[in-house]
């Protein structure tokens, strides 16, 4: 901006000062102002602390004192420590948890967009987990999976006994699918609104041709709906994906990371702030953030050859 | 349209002022950064004056200001004076404890004025009016380098001549005096259900690691409380356990801060029913043998105090603090008990004991503000018992103790010894270079003993053998001598 501004200055052959007067001059100044305010946010709220933490994870150092410059030290140690890479397994767990959750949604939003009684109450009850904060969620949650609490009443009602039923959030081979269950319960909703958003932008001629087509409602949604959000649908499968890789609130409120449900965020949460490694914890979320990057451009791909016939 | 533009222009700088601002904030503990600075480049200067103080101040002893074991409180009833007394106890500021301290202070002392001050973020703003100087006579001593003690505070006496009196008093001693002296102290013990105790038929309480463990049993099969509630999920309280490290599990007060972190191996079974070993082995059996409770991981801390209260639950590792606690949360405080640690070291029982928060005196105080702070804080520590209504563990040897500290009878009382000069960070180091956080929020290696006993995923040898070895890393990342 800068330097187109100074060619325009030579170019007249003005001073300054009239420049800064006329309407070019003008221009860029508002330009300029009103660019300065969310550049400058961007650069002291993202970049610059993106970069000191870039430079923190070549360093052996705690929040206060001295720091020593280690290289890449860091960086082996996050891949050759058992707990910050075998983290990521669970993320696998959330995975599972978002294809669950973006199905789900899916299939409510298709069902919700045609004619449903008492559609906009559904609507209204199945969005409202999204409102509620994510720590408040965990509280509920710790209770709700307590022994003989609030879940375990409900199967007791549905016939199951006791006995049968598994410890929650005890037993290993499942807590993990009950905290992810927390997370699908909390985000399908806003999933499904927004797939409602984009199935209501369909034209309804299209459904009427259809019909006189003689194509039946699943026909509908492969031929009509699907196509139609398929932004949408990539860019929830995306936000899912990297969601999952950074769950944090679920595992951190409910369970404390404690007893194999230390999510990749957690174990760095632990590392920088109890063990107070900042140069580790700078190093894993690094790490983090490139594995975030080839997910989303393999995606990207992906969905490229999946939809190789769409709109493009 | 000129006057859109002057609100644009006036627009685009308000909101960049107010970015600055922001900027600004961040940038705040920076000067603070700068003051300390600025305080070292002093301290050079101060460090002269400080020794001419010192001492001016021996010199005022001589004369005026008596130490503290030599004043005789009954002889100096009409000193007058108006003193300052900052403070954190918020709490006994409101219900009105410290007045009537004041108060029965005053039917001895006349004419000594108390001014009192309670200070809600006590620990950063005490810092703050301490390097500002303006902050009275008396205070409760915040986090300083015992090197600048000197600086800020009149020595009651020495080391030698106060720890004859009162116990707990070497936490802020600096070359030989005492800068400070608790106002309470708390013990580390276990939390206990008299009732519950009673049903099982336990008459003597449990010593031994052992026998804690065969009371925990009796109490399964006898009554229908929880033997050990872990209180798992709230994590800090299972780092809880690390507190017995050291004068409970050996009976040494300078294994803690002095020999800890070169002991090659700290976590060896010395065979005898003591050491670390035996301390965590209370837990992981406990928890293999299923006395906790039914599901660790959904713990509540808050309705864990009613129901130790109401007998729901036989014991609970935590200390002596957490007993007022209990006590309140339900309608039989009577049946709340608290007993030492079942561990013991050569024939004896150990209890490790620490001091609170600590009085200090004003250095740069006139003489007979002085000599008024010491004559008040001499007669809080022995005359007001606040320490005993506190439920502290006295801090006047042989003092009172409250009524809940009756099992400590007969057991040795220690707190741990300071650092060794030079080697201060030590132990912080080595606990985070370990990650296994000795009583410093490492919970989760204590959690991993529960799942591991739970599970029977790993031995406690397992877990022992590799908390040995990252110990040892650390010792040889940081250069640490192994000695013992």
């Amino acid at each position: 901006m800068n330097a187109s501004a100074k060619a325009t200055v030579k170019r007249n052959k003005r001073t300054f000062g009239e420049w800064l007067k006329s309407r070019d001059g003008q221009k860029v100044l508002v330009m300029l102002a009103f660019l300065i305010i969310p550049l400058v946010l961007l650069m002291v709220f993202t970049y610059i602390p993106f970069a000191e933490m870039v430079k923190f994870s070549f360093y052996n150092m705690k929040y206060v004192g001295a720091r020593k410059f280690v290289g890449w030290k860091n960086y082996i140690k996050v891949f050759s420590r058992k707990d910050c890479f075998g983290a990521l397994k669970l993320s696998l767990y959330y995975m599972g948890g978002s294809v669950i959750q973006l199905s789900l949604a899916l299939y409510l939003a298709t069902i919700l967009s045609f004619k449903v009684k008492g559609g906009d109450l559904f609507k209204g009850f199945m969005f409202f987990p999204f409102l509620i904060n994510g720590i408040a969620i965990g509280f509920i949650f710790k209770f709700f999976y307590t022994r003989g609490f609030v879940f375990d009443t409900v199967l007791q009602w549905c016939g199951f006994q006791l006995d049968n039923l598994p410890y929650w959030l005890k037993d290993r081979s499942i807590n993990n699918i009950s905290l992810v269950g927390t997370s699908v319960w909390r985000y399908f909703g806003q999933n499904m609104v927004l797939f409602i958003g984009a199935i209501m932008s369909v034209d309804n001629e299209l459904y009427e041709a259809a019909m006189l087509d003689g194509a039946n409602k699943f026909q509908q949604f492969k031929y009509i709906i699907m196509p139609s959000i398929k932004t949408i649908f990539v860019l929830n499968v995306i936000l899912s994906i990297s969601g999952s890789l950074s769950a944090f609130e679920p595992p951190y409120v409910i369970t404390d990371g404690a007893n194999g449900t230390g999510t990749y965020f957690v174990v760095m949460h632990e590392i920088a702030h109890t063990q107070q490694k900042v140069g580790l914890a700078s190093a894993m979320a690094v790490v983090l953030l490139l594995i975030i990057f080839v997910v989303t451009i393999l995606q990207k791909l992906f969905f490229k050859y999946v939809f190789k016939d769409g709109t493009e | 349209m000129k006057l859109k533009k002057v609100m644009a222009i006036c627009l685009a700088s308000a909101m960049t002022f107010s970015l600055a601002a922001c900027g600004g904030a961040a940038a705040a503990p920076a000067p603070a950064a700068e003051e300390s600075a600025a305080d070292e480049a002093e301290e050079t200067e101060a460090e002269e004056t400080v020794a001419e103080d010192t001492e001016a101040s021996d010199e005022a002893e001589e004369g005026g200001i008596p130490s503290y074991t030599q004043l005789d409180l009954s002889q100096y009833t009409d000193t007058e004076a108006t003193i300052k007394f900052l403070h954190h106890k918020t709490d006994r500021a409101e219900d009105g404890t410290m007045d009537k301290m004041v108060a029965a202070f005053n039917n001895e002392f006349p004419n000594i004025k108390v001014e009192m001050e309670a200070v809600t973020d006590y620990a950063e703003d005490s810092l703050l009016r301490l390097s500002t100087g303006d902050w009275g006579d008396i205070m409760f001593i915040p986090a300083v380098d015992k090197v600048d003690l000197p600086e800020f505070f009149m020595p009651f006496d020495t080391l030698d001549n106060l720890s004859a009196e009162l116990n707990f008093v070497d936490n802020w001693e600096y070359e030989g005096n005492c800068y400070g002296i608790p106002y309470m102290a708390n013990a580390q013990g276990v939390l206990y259900n008299k009732a519950v105790f009673e049903e099982a038929g336990i008459t003597d309480l449990p010593t031994t690691p052992t026998e804690f463990l065969e009371d925990l049993k009796l109490i399964k099969e006898k009554t229908d409380a929880i033997p050990l509630y872990t209180n798992y999920a709230a994590g800090w309280t299972m780092g809880a356990w690390d507190a017995y490290i050291g004068i409970v599990s050996n009976g040494d007060d300078t294994f803690m801060q002095q020999k800890f972190a070169h002991t090659a191996e700290p976590f060896k079974d010395p065979g005898d029913d003591t050491g670390i070993y035996n301390l965590y082995r209370i837990l992981y059996d406990a928890v293999a043998q299923g006395l906790i409770e039914d599901d660790y991981t959904t713990t509540d801390w808050e309705s864990c105090k009613g129901m130790l209260n109401r007998g729901e639950i036989g014991t609970m590792v935590l200390g002596s603090w957490a007993y007022a606690q209990m006590q309140e949360a339900g309608d039989t405080p009577e049946n709340v008990g608290y007993m030492p640690f079942p561990m013991t070291v050569g024939g004896k029982q150990y209890v490790n004991a620490g001091g609170d928060y600590n009085y200090c005196i004003n250095v740069n105080a006139s003489d007979e503000n002085k000599l008024a702070s010491l004559i008040f804080v001499k007669w809080m520590v022995e005359k007001s018992e606040w320490c005993y209504n506190e439920g502290g563990y006295t801090v006047v040897k042989d003092g009172k103790n409250p009524e809940m500290y009756a099992a400590f009878d007969g057991c040795e009382v220690l707190s741990d010894q300071p650092a060794k000069a030079g080697e201060e960070t030590m132990l912080n180091d080595i606990n985070a270079e370990s990650e296994l956080s000795f009583n410093a929020g490492g919970n989760d290696k204590v959690q991993r003993i529960v799942e591991a006993a739970a599970t029977g995923s790993e031995s406690l040898d397992d877990i022992y053998a590799e908390w040995t070895q990252k110990w040892n890393d650390a010792q040889e990342e940081l250069e640490i001598s192994v000695d013992y």
